[in-house]
């Protein structure tokens, strides 16, 4: 046999290897993969969410698997950059086929990823905030999944929120990108709904070395709690320059800005009541227990901390419950229609995947409420979570109560 | 609106525009002198902020601070002109530009992978400020406003008193007649590179410490720098903060007409404005003052 036939055979057999694979592929293993921040701005999280989601893996496979399949998953780093997890999720497509993405982090990274998954027929479980994710052309397909609280939930949290302290006279302040002015216009509509008037809304530019005059803005309306849908950098030349003005006023801003880092900066006198408000995991769910010790004892790390890791393993149980279902070969859709009634009230409900198998097999139809939240997905699949209200004191957050929209 | 309020804003231009000016002197020092706008100024800028935040965490002291934030942006600068520009220095201004911008990222890069991203900041006490029948001043504020005329009286004395400075004027109006009348090129560029490497690390730390430290931080200042420069003319110290200040004044006072997203854009109208009334800048002859 000379080089060149060899050649040739060898390709032929390559073709006919990659030919027969998809096949055996579907019968034994259903194929996803996590993309998730592993380095870049989301690296404090990417690794207990990957952790997360292999635990999900693990105990799903260990339930002999999801309509007689064993759960696959490959795992990328999104390096928290749209460019990164496109290409990643590109290889991931293509050379993995793979049948679902899930743990994407960030609006960036998921708004670049989901023209590609959709495209592909593949599933994107994500736990990004923009309210454009839900909406066509990102959602047209409804192949994709919110695990995290919209803006427009954290609003009306904030709203809630404002309401049980007995605030009178709120302002908002909103940094100019979706996901800002997505806070406090959902603060905003809540708010209004109900009765109670915004004596000043203000969106200001990002990188600006001063606010004063939007602050003086504000101030004029002589607010009792100024809302706030802000990063920490703004936040952070915000608050001083408010506490120089000497106007007293409470503040509501996202978990993601009143953080220690924020705390740390600007020193106990300032931040003094401030109200941060984040989402929370179900805390109290049966779900979110076993998950927690699991979490603690395998990954060493406090489910607490990294209320996107709960995310990932609700991403993976309830995409392994729908692919028990309606079988691993079963089309994107139907197999989106599944998750989408799986995480939604109208089934006996379920806190583990064996549980959930053991009734599908049977039959019934059941509802999964997870680790993170109760699901509960509304027409673009967006997940409502709980929030947890927690106030500055003397330079520590301390959480004070929950929220449930 | 009341004309408290009025005035209010006008002071909160003045702050704003006080915190660009030490950036666009820097902008405009380099332009005067080696003639290109330097993209890298910016990020010089974040070197010396990260320098003055260092050197304040060590030693505890504002003044060395400024010290040390200058030192930065002053080694910073000379390994930029030694390692990048010295080589390029006849070529046209487009290939400085470029490579201007290049070093710019390569600065930022190394600034990212060093310190990170998450946010520092100066630990600084917190002062109130001072309401004068509605009008607020705040003492940190005049503090600002003397290191800034102190920074350009230093540039000034070197450049209209010092010999050196006679030699880099007259360097950057000929360079070949300069060096026939027996100037030493090398060490005038040594020094004129240091300088506005110093000025720009004095601009990163008062910068880092009225706002926060990020590597990125000089690269979004660079924009209304430039603005600022080109308003007063290029290579004018004086126009340079002249400008910084007439752009935040106008940026502020604005605001009850056009809000606080458009206020930029104003800035940029007002450049516009100038640059059709009097292209060579507020403060430049026809010809030019170098």
């Amino acid at each position: 046999m000379n080089r060149r036939k060899l050649l040739t055979l060898g390709a032929v057999a390559l073709i006919a290897s990659q030919w027969g694979t998809p096949v055996f592929a579907q019968q034994g293993v259903f194929k996803i993969a996590s993309l998730n921040p592993i380095t870049g701005a989301g690296s404090p999280y990417g690794t207990g969410m990957l952790k997360g989601a292999q635990m999900a893996v693990a105990e799903v496979n260990a339930a002999g698997g999801a309509g007689g399949a064993k759960i696959d998953m490959a795992s990328e780093d999104s390096q928290t950059n749209p460019q990164a997890a496109v290409l990643a999720a590109k290889k991931l497509i293509e050379v993995q086929k793979v049948r679902a993405i899930i743990g994407t982090w960030s609006s960036g990274v998921s708004l670049a990823v989901i023209p590609i998954t959709n495209d592909a027929n593949v599933l994107l479980m994500h736990t990004s905030g923009a309210p454009a994710l839900s909406v066509a052309p990102a959602n047209a397909k409804k192949l994709g999944f919110r695990f995290q609280a919209t803006n427009d939930r954290f609003g009306r949290a904030f709203a809630e929120i404002a309401k049980r302290e007995k605030f009178k006279r709120p302002a908002t302040m909103a940094f100019n990108n979706a996901s800002g002015i997505g806070n406090t216009e959902g603060f905003r509509k809540s708010w209004t709904a109900s009765g109670g008037t915004v004596v000043a809304n203000v969106v200001y530019e990002p990188n600006r070395p001063s606010y004063r005059s939007e602050l003086q803005e504000v101030l004029r309306g002589k607010p009792d709690v100024i809302v706030t849908g802000s990063y920490l950098a703004d936040t952070t030349i915000i608050l001083r320059e408010w506490y120089q003005s000497g106007q007293p006023a409470r503040w509501i801003i996202p978990g993601w800005a009143a953080n220690g880092d924020l705390l740390k900066a600007l020193g106990p006198d300032v931040t003094e009541g401030i109200i941060s408000v984040e989402s929370i995991s179900a805390e109290d769910s049966p779900a979110y227990k076993s998950f927690a010790d699991r979490f603690a004892k395998e990954a060493k790390m406090a489910a607490q901390d990294n209320v996107y890791a709960a995310m990932t393993y609700d991403e993976v149980i309830v995409l392994a419950l729908a692919v028990q279902a309606v079988g691993p070969t079963a089309a994107a859709d139907v197999l989106a229609k599944k998750v989408h009634e799986i995480g939604t009230p109208g089934g006996t409900v379920v806190n583990s995947f064996a549980e959930g198998k053991k009734l599908l097999a049977a039959g019934k139809r059941v509802t999964y409420h997870g680790a993170s939240s109760a699901l509960n997905f509304d027409e673009f699949n967006d997940v409502t979570p709980d929030f947890a209200a927690s106030f500055v004191e003397k330079g520590k957050l301390v959480r004070k109560y929950v929220v449930k929209l | 609106m009341t004309f408290a309020d009025f005035l209010n804003l006008a002071l909160n231009g003045l702050v704003e525009g006080l915190l660009i000016a030490l950036p666009a002197l820097a902008v405009t020092l380099v332009h005067g002198l080696a003639r290109f706008p330097n993209a890298a100024t910016g990020d010089v800028v974040a070197a010396g902020g990260f320098g003055g935040y260092f050197t304040f965490n060590v030693t505890g002291s504002l003044l060395l601070a400024g010290l040390g934030g200058a030192l930065v942006g002053a080694l910073v600068s000379l390994a930029a002109y030694y390692l990048a520009f010295k080589a390029i220095m006849r070529r046209s201004v487009i290939t400085l530009l470029l490579t201007s911008i290049g070093v710019g990222f390569f600065i930022r890069s190394v600034l990212g992978m060093s310190f990170g991203h998450e946010l520092k900041m100066f630990s600084l006490p917190l002062t109130r400020a001072i309401n004068f029948h509605g009008v607020l001043i705040n003492p940190t504020d005049v503090q600002l406003a003397g290191v800034i005329v102190a920074v350009l009286a230093a540039v000034f004395v070197m450049l209209y008193v010092a010999p050196v400075g006679r030699m880099m004027r007259a360097l950057a109006d000929d360079p070949d007649l300069g060096r026939v009348s027996g100037i030493r090129k090398e060490r005038v560029m040594v020094v004129m590179w240091s300088v506005t490497g110093a000025v720009c690390g004095i601009a990163g730390t008062v910068l880092g410490m009225r706002t926060t430290l990020a590597p990125e931080m000089g690269w979004t200042m660079l924009l209304p720098a430039f603005a600022a420069a080109v308003i007063g003319g290029l290579g004018n110290p004086v126009g340079a903060v002249a400008g910084a200040i007439l752009l935040g004044v106008v940026q502020e006072l604005s605001t009850p007409y056009v809000g606080f997203v458009y206020k930029i854009a104003l800035g940029y109208v007002v450049m516009l404005l100038v640059l059709l009334v009097r292209p060579q800048g507020l403060f430049n002859r026809p010809q030019g003052v170098r």
